[in-house]
């Protein structure tokens, strides 16, 4: 756990470190040539993916909500935010793995148990879900 | 697509200690059914019929059904026969009716329904038992 939160945090460092250094990039690529081209494309696509899985994205953390609360079946404008619990829902054990299940069929992924008894918050699921995308490409 | 879940066929495992493996079983096999429930739409060809966050629903609500008992063995019977039903439906040694009438629609089998003793009056009940009430 502890390694995972050292691991999260150099990523958001190196994170704000990178995108300073590609705004000054591609004035290099319109000068040079070929070679230097493709050296700026590989220094540039494997910092997108780092900036992108610092935290969990704004949009996945909505599909996830959007399935609890169809799931729960709980009014529309009930304020369901990245923070909030299932239990608080309403939600007792059983939909919570319910939940989880949903959330499996919807992003096409396949979550360890133990991972999974472990979501408490829409956060939580949201952060494992990207994770697993990640490992899947 | 990940890979497809294939549902393993294992020995009866021994009893659960105790309520909190037998509720990890519960999890364990409601997972499974989940798992399979893309192959039994595919099986008995219901994608115009129900949607999977219904076949879900119904499962979950047969576990909720019986959420309130306590005896750990009671639980891993109850369990077994879930596995049991599961692997009758993925081997399709059921028909689409089957499934249809017992999950999708309608009450489900007659033996699963509750206790129709419970009428509004407990006349009967004495009826059965004595002449004198």
């Amino acid at each position: 756990m502890a390694t995972q939160f050292s691991a999260s945090v150099s990523m958001q460092t190196t994170c704000l470190a990178t995108t300073r250094i590609s705004f000054e990039k591609p004035a290099l690529i319109s000068n040079s040539g070929r070679t230097n081209l493709s050296f700026n494309l590989r220094r540039s696509i494997p910092t997108r993916r780092l900036s992108v899985s610092c935290a969990a994205k704004q949009e996945t953390v909505d599909k996830v909500s959007e399935i609890v609360k169809k799931q729960l079946s709980l009014a529309n404008d009930q304020k369901v935010t990245a923070a909030t619990k299932f239990a608080e829902l309403g939600a007792d054990s059983l939909d919570t793995v319910e939940i989880v299940m949903g959330l499996e069929e919807e992003f096409n992924i396949q979550m360890a148990e133990e991972k999974a008894q472990k979501i408490t918050t829409v956060e939580q699921a949201a952060e494992l879900i990207e994770e697993l995308m990640q490992e899947k490409k | 697509m990940a890979a497809p879940f294939t549902l393993r066929k294992i020995g009866v495992p021994p009893n659960s200690a105790n309520l909190t493996e037998a509720r990890r079983r519960v999890f364990d096999f409601f997972r499974a059914a989940c798992r399979s429930i893309p192959t039994i739409m595919d099986i008995y060809n219901l994608q115009d019929v129900v949607a999977p966050s219904q076949l879900r629903f119904a499962i979950s609500a047969q576990i909720r059904n019986n959420s309130h008992i306590t005896d750990p063995k009671v639980i891993d019977l109850l369990l077994f026969k879930g596995m049991e039903e599961l692997t009758d439906i993925v081997d399709h040694a059921k028909q689409r009716h089957h499934i249809i009438g017992q999950y999708v629609v309608g009450e489900g089998l007659i033996q699963n329904t509750g206790n129709k003793d419970q009428g509004r009056t407990d006349f009967l009940k004495n009826f059965y038992t004595s002449n004198y009430f």
